[in-house]
């Protein structure tokens, strides 16, 4: 069983208030190394350059959306194997379709409760302790 | 003019002259968000979770439901060409008049009010708290918008729960 306090976690989503809520959400859960980026591209260069266990992010953002980051994050030959959990503000199931043929690892639709995003978590990497 | 309602729950985005976005407001709390530059224009109406009596519902999860609620309303805004950084809101409602509400009606006006100050959208109007209903009436290609103190008091439904996630494909 993984310590929730030994995973890295990268949050990103453009909207501040999500990105605390998600924030305060991982850290009620156990997590303790958890980093925010605004955007898609910011946080492909922070993860590159410091490698995370988990990638959370919004599918919704402008510039590169959640699926651009995806793929982005998928080929890269360092980076490539990282968790990756999107969050999408609805159940699109074309959006989800799409990401899973791209080797999403799991989805969270938006609003959630802590709890559905500690199962969404637990699916990948086995019970949190 | 075209008027379009709002009710509860519900956000709306246009982008053309000529129509009128309108919501009647209790405790709830209506934000309209305006681009200058695109012409783009929508308003939500949201209640945050509401608390049952007896029951006290933890103000981390209210707050989900109003950031939920800004959020579609963000994307609509931005999927019809608006700029988050051109952003400007104006922010109604949240009046404490029924009874057994408490005071909901003042943590919803709370939440849009930092809700905004977080995501650094300006407020260039705002008519909150009080104890009477109101009527908003939003121009969303002009950005122009009045609220008008009315005697009629919607009916508050009670929000959505959480959902789980409909589509099972892990």
């Amino acid at each position: 069983m993984p310590a929730a306090s030994a995973i890295r976690v990268m949050v990103v989503d453009d909207q501040t208030s999500m990105r605390a809520m998600i924030r305060r959400t991982l850290q009620d859960l156990g997590f303790r190394d958890v980093r925010d980026k605004a955007s898609a591209t910011e946080a492909l260069e922070a993860v590159r350059a410091d490698r995370v266990h988990l990638i959370i992010s919004d599918y919704n953002m402008p510039e590169m959306d959640g699926l651009q980051f995806l793929q982005e994050v998928r080929k890269d030959a360092v980076i490539g194997k990282t968790v990756f959990i999107m969050l999408t503000a609805s159940a699109e199931k074309e959006i989800v379709q799409k990401a899973a043929e791209m080797g999403v690892n799991n989805y969270v639709v938006k609003p959630f409760a802590p709890a559905a995003l500690k199962e969404k978590i637990e699916r990948v990497f086995g019970a949190l302790t | 003019m075209r008027r379009v309602a709002i009710i509860q729950g519900e956000h709306r985005v246009m982008a053309e002259p000529g129509v009128m976005l309108t919501t009647v407001l209790g405790s709830c709390v209506a934000v309209c968000l305006h681009d200058s530059t695109a012409k783009v224009g929508g308003m939500n109406h949201f209640l945050l979770g509401e608390p049952t009596p007896g029951q006290e519902v933890r103000s981390e999860d209210m707050q989900r439901y109003g950031i939920h609620a800004m959020e579609l309303l963000i994307n609509d805004m931005m999927h019809s060409g608006a700029k988050r950084e051109r952003l400007c809101g104006h922010v109604y409602g949240g009046a404490n008049i029924i009874a057994g509400l408490g005071s909901i009606g003042s943590s919803n006006a709370a939440f849009a009010l930092r809700f905004m100050e977080m995501e650094a959208i300006p407020i260039r109007h705002r008519d909150l708290g009080g104890n009477q209903a109101r009527k908003v009436e939003f121009l969303p290609f002009d950005g122009k918008v009045r609220s008008i103190k009315v005697n009629d008091v919607p009916p508050v439904q009670k929000p959505q729960r959480i959902a789980g996630n409909d589509l099972e494909l892990f």
